[in-house]
């Protein structure tokens, strides 16, 4: 299986989910913001060496990005926020809008509501469905669970896991580790920002010393 | 800086040139330049050294003048100190309510004044003879000597106090203020009283420029309050050098001496002027006057940072900081719930938690960057939630930062920082993040010394080895409160904890 | 309504490049300059005119943004303060020196006047002020709503970080509103430019409404500037007409400063970051 994303020790194939894991401060998000763009160093995307790659560049190849906090486009509706992530053509670009907004019934519910104004929970949403317009092949989130109500977070993890039926990469920073591991292949810790620990998922989850390095020791 | 003789020599020069050899015309030139030196050197105050957009300089030199010229008649020189009051009381009135605006709103709120003043100066035609100002009127000095004496001691005098003053701790505080505020106010600095002083200290002097103008040319309009007579100040203080001691002089020299120098290209000189600022501020911010030192290769005395105090004097203070059922909520999300913990002088207490549970809230709620929603936190017997964080630093509580707030700032010399306050209490803010692993070894160390000299210590950190064996006492915060609390044996060993490090009880549903 | 022109150039300005423009207000009077110099040497009917105003100021605003503000962006507020007020200068200067030879306070032409038909008493340009303005900012507002590339540029304003994160290219879109911004400005000058004589200090002037406007509808909503710059026309009218033009900028002012001393954090309470 080709990697999709390469960065350092870090590796996503097509169709699976990574798990990145680590405390606070361990470095997850300068990992991601390292293979966006936004900090500089060695990335491979799909095959081809991105390094010298400006951010925007490196989505239009197929890079969706959820970050920390969600970020959506505070002042833009649901609708807006969705159109303007999207670089397809008006026709399609607009029908892609409908699609999501049919996935994601919460956000179908209201397409015409200000950011601003909606839950924590539906504001992911947002985020998530905005990273997919363009049906990316390599989805990157950053500590998508923070703040959910449980059933939120069980309907979005739910959601990652049939994503990589068709394909889709997927590399889940996350810092509660049990739920990414739920639905990951295969995990990586750091600490640091060095890997301290390599596995499958079912290994990870069962180190005794998971809660430790978690906690940063 | 401390003022070397190079500068020295070219701060006295003119006046003692001008007194000796030049004819009357030279001489009001260089009283002239020694005008906008002092109204510049004002101006380096609030703007040079504590970084505030004020617009309404130029409307604080035309009251100057004004005065001057209504004064003079029944006061002669005392007309001077009556301008200089003239300007320094409305700096002090508009002062406190306009001092605490962001500075775009600071920016607009001094135009619109400066726009205001300038149009009581065109219209009151009763007061200020509108249009065309007031003239003949008997001057407060006689023009010539006296007058040049006179402005040149007092911008000498002002030059030599602003080198001695900033060279020293004056300049370092200034500096934070501009650069890194809330370090600032958690090493106890009052940024709205320094700004105060700045801002009527600057006025008075703007003030006393502007009455000697009067004197110098015995005409006032309202020419003296309009937005040139403003922006000529920000432009010869940037070009000078907004810092520097001799940034104001330098500048006001170019301001004088450039349209006699292009004197056949008429009106282009303002043009000139212009673009030399523009210039200045995109290749040589620090000003001529900081190039021209760079160039004599004058060396910057080094930034030395200090490292890890190997000894910590006791201090006196409070004994024991407690925080009683705090809770804190930031539009919507529950960031503190009812959270109750103590720390007494000679223990270290550790703070620990996942990523949004509320512990950097907590610190910025003990020392007073965050205001509670409920709940008390008090000194021994003196409650401190509601009070600014300057006075809450100054009642002893120290603090370290997460992310560093200073260019060029080393964790090490963050924490020596906060040591050095004197502070009876600290809150250090994962001091092990980011620092090589030689540093991270010396931290338990430093934290004994800590304990050992009286001190009592609230640490935040995820390095759970590093406050297992550092601390007291450990407790844990998820999601806002407290879910353990004891000793670091008993607190790691808690099933709920390791549980919320894991995020197992997210999926309890 | 021209005011409202000139406050939402300054907006989008605003937005785009996450600061002041001092010199936003010199563009205006640039733009009446161009258009009296241009349509006095070669008489150029107006609807002609127009666009090539607007095109030559939004360039013009591009440049002026990519020398004094852009490269200045990682640095603190006080450097694109100075830069941008001493830009204002420059133009200032340059216009006063490049005026001082022609009929110095030219009248723009004939504006809108042979355009429109006045069926009443009605002055012709400031009815084509009006009709102009409100095409203008309709059109605008149109841009910024319906059209994906509107839709962008505030995304754009509104998370720079994040847009980039999107894949839109956050470098195009500031140009793109900055050209706009200067655009606006220079259809400002001209309409202004036939009822008031153009004059080259008359710069800070505009600038200062503008920023009155943008300050009091909240801090970088494009709503909230026209909705400012309309609130300023009304207010000095009223005033004017009952104590004149000298009391209504004076209590313009006061207002102002009356407000901000109240509200230091604007009158929509705007989450800025705090002042220590």
């Amino acid at each position: 299986m080709s990697a999709v994303l390469e960065i350092g020790d870090v590796s996503v194939a097509a169709g699976e989910i990574v798990a990145l894991l680590g405390g606070n401060g361990a470095g997850k998000t300068t990992l991601l913001e390292t293979v966006l763009g936004f900090s500089s160093g060695r990335v491979t995307l799909f095959g081809r060496d991105v390094s010298t790659l400006a951010v925007e560049r490196r989505i239009a190849l197929g890079v969706g990005y959820v970050p920390e906090g969600r970020r959506v486009f505070a002042g833009l509706t649901v609708r807006e926020n969705l159109e303007a992530a999207s670089s397809l053509p008006a026709g399609q670009r607009r029908q892609r809008v409908e699609e999501m907004l049919a996935l994601f019934p919460m956000l179908g519910e209201r397409p015409e509501a200000r950011a601003w104004l909606l839950s924590g929970g539906q504001q992911q949403m947002l985020a998530l469905a905005r990273a997919l317009m363009d049906r990316p092949r390599l989805l990157l989130l950053d500590e998508p669970t923070l703040g959910l109500a449980p059933v939120v977070v069980a309907d979005l993890l739910r959601r990652l896991s049939a994503m990589t039926a068709d394909g889709t990469a997927i590399l889940l920073a996350e810092q509660r580790a049990a739920l990414a591991l739920g639905v990951a292949r295969r995990g990586v810790v750091l600490s640091r920002g060095q890997v301290v620990r390599r596995g499958s998922a079912a290994e990870l989850a069962a180190d005794p010393m998971l809660a430790d390095l978690m906690a940063g020791a | 800086m401390r003022l070397s003789p190079f500068w020295l020599v070219l701060l006295v020069l003119p006046p003692l040139v001008a007194l000796a050899t030049l004819p009357p015309f030279g001489q009001r030139m260089v009283i002239l330049a020694g005008i906008y030196g002092l109204m510049g050197l004002g101006y380096q105050l609030v703007f040079g050294q504590l970084g505030a957009l004020n617009l309404a300089q130029g409307a604080l030199f035309g009251l100057g003048a004004y005065a001057a010229a209504l004064a003079a008649p029944i006061l002669g020189p005392f007309a001077l100190p009556a301008a200089i009051l003239a300007a320094a009381i409305p700096a002090a009135l508009v002062a406190a309510p306009l001092l605490r605006l962001q500075s775009h709103y600071f920016a607009l709120a001094t135009l619109a004044l400066a726009s205001l003043v300038n149009l009581v100066a065109v219209h009151a035609e009763g007061l200020t003879g509108g249009a065309n100002g007031l003239a003949g009127f008997a001057t407060s000095l006689p023009r010539g000597p006296v007058l040049l004496v006179t402005v040149w001691v007092c911008l000498i005098a002002g030059v030599l106090l602003y080198a001695w003053l900033f060279a020293g701790t004056t300049g370092k505080k200034a500096h934070l203020l501009r650069e890194a505020p809330l370090l600032a106010a958690a090493l106890g600095i009052d940024g709205a009283a320094w700004r105060f002083v700045a801002f009527v200290v600057g006025g008075a002097l703007a003030g006393l420029a502007g009455a000697c103008s009067a004197a110098l040319s015995g005409v006032v309009s309202p020419e003296a309050t309009g937005l040139s007579i403003m922006v000529l100040c920000l432009t010869l203080v940037v070009l000078g050098g907004s810092r520097h001691p001799l940034g104001a002089v330098v500048g006001a020299a170019l301001a004088v001496g450039l349209p006699e120098l292009l004197r056949d290209l008429q009106g282009a000189w303002l043009l000139a002027y212009a673009v030399a600022t523009l210039a200045v501020v995109l290749w040589a911010p620090e000003g001529l006057a900081g190039l021209i030192d760079r160039l004599r290769g004058a060396r910057r005395s080094p930034l030395i940072l200090p490292t890890l105090p190997t000894s910590v004097p006791p201090v006196p203070g409070a004994q024991r900081l407690t925080i009683d059922g705090v809770s804190k909520s930031f539009g919507g999300v529950q960031a503190l719930d009812d959270v109750s913990l103590l720390v007494d002088r000679g223990e270290v207490v550790g703070l620990i938690g996942p990523n949004g549970s509320g512990k950097t809230t907590l610190l910025n709620v003990i020392n007073g960057f965050e205001h509670v929603d409920e709940g008390t936190v008090a000194l021994d017997d003196r409650r401190i939630e509601r009070l600014p964080a300057h006075t809450v630093a100054r009642l002893g509580i120290g603090r370290s930062f997460q992310a560093l707030a200073l260019a060029g700032d080393t964790k090490a010399a963050d924490l020596a920082r906060a040591v050095a306050t004197g502070a009876a209490f600290l809150l250090l803010d994962e001091p092990a993040a980011g620092v090589g692993d030689h540093e991270r070894r010396a931290l338990p160390a430093f934290l004994a010394n800590l304990r050992d000299a009286g001190r009592g210590v609230l640490i935040v950190d995820h390095d759970i080895e590093l406050l297992s064996r550092a601390c007291d006492r450990l407790v844990c915060l998820d999601r806002g409160r407290v879910i353990a609390s004891g000793s670091p044996a008993e607190v790691r060993a808690d099933p709920r904890v390791r549980a919320s490090f894991l995020g197992l009880d997210g999926i309890a549903a | 309504m021209a005011y409202a022109l000139v406050a939402l150039g300054f907006v989008l300005a605003l937005n785009a490049a996450s600061a002041v423009n001092f010199a936003h207000g010199d563009l205006v009077v640039l733009g009446g300059a161009v258009a009296s110099f241009v349509g006095l040497s070669i008489g150029l009917p107006a609807m002609l005119l127009l666009p090539m105003v607007a095109i030559a100021i939004g360039v013009v605003g591009i440049v002026a943004a990519r020398i004094a503000i852009l490269p200045l962006a990682s640095r603190p507020p006080e450097a694109t303060f100075v830069a941008t007020i001493a830009l204002a200068a420059i133009i200032e200067q340059s216009l006063t020196i490049a005026m001082a030879g022609a009929p110095r306070t030219a009248p723009a032409l004939l504006g809108g006047g042979s355009i429109y038909i006045a069926g009443f008493v009605l002055g012709r340009q400031p009815l084509a002020i009006v009709v102009l303005g409100a095409v203008l900012v309709a059109a605008v507002w149109f841009l910024l709503e319906r059209t994906q590339t509107g839709r962008r540029m505030r995304a754009v304003a509104a998370d720079r970080y994040m847009a980039r994160a999107v894949g839109i290219p956050v470098g195009r879109y500031v140009m793109l509103s900055l050209a706009l911004s200067g655009a606006l400005a220079g259809v400002a000058g001209f309409l202004l430019g036939h009822q008031f004589l153009v004059a080259p200090t008359q710069g800070a002037g505009h600038m200062l409404k503008a920023y009155i406007a943008v300050a009091l509808g909240g801090w970088g909503s494009v709503p909230g500037a026209l909705l400012g710059a309309l609130g300023i026309g009304l207010f000095e009218t009223f005033v004017a007409a009952g104590f004149g033009d000298v009391w209504a900028s004076a209590a313009l002012y006061i207002c102002v400063l009356a407000v901000l001393a109240l509200r230091p954090q604007g009158l929509f309470g705007e989450p800025v970051g705090r002042r220590a």
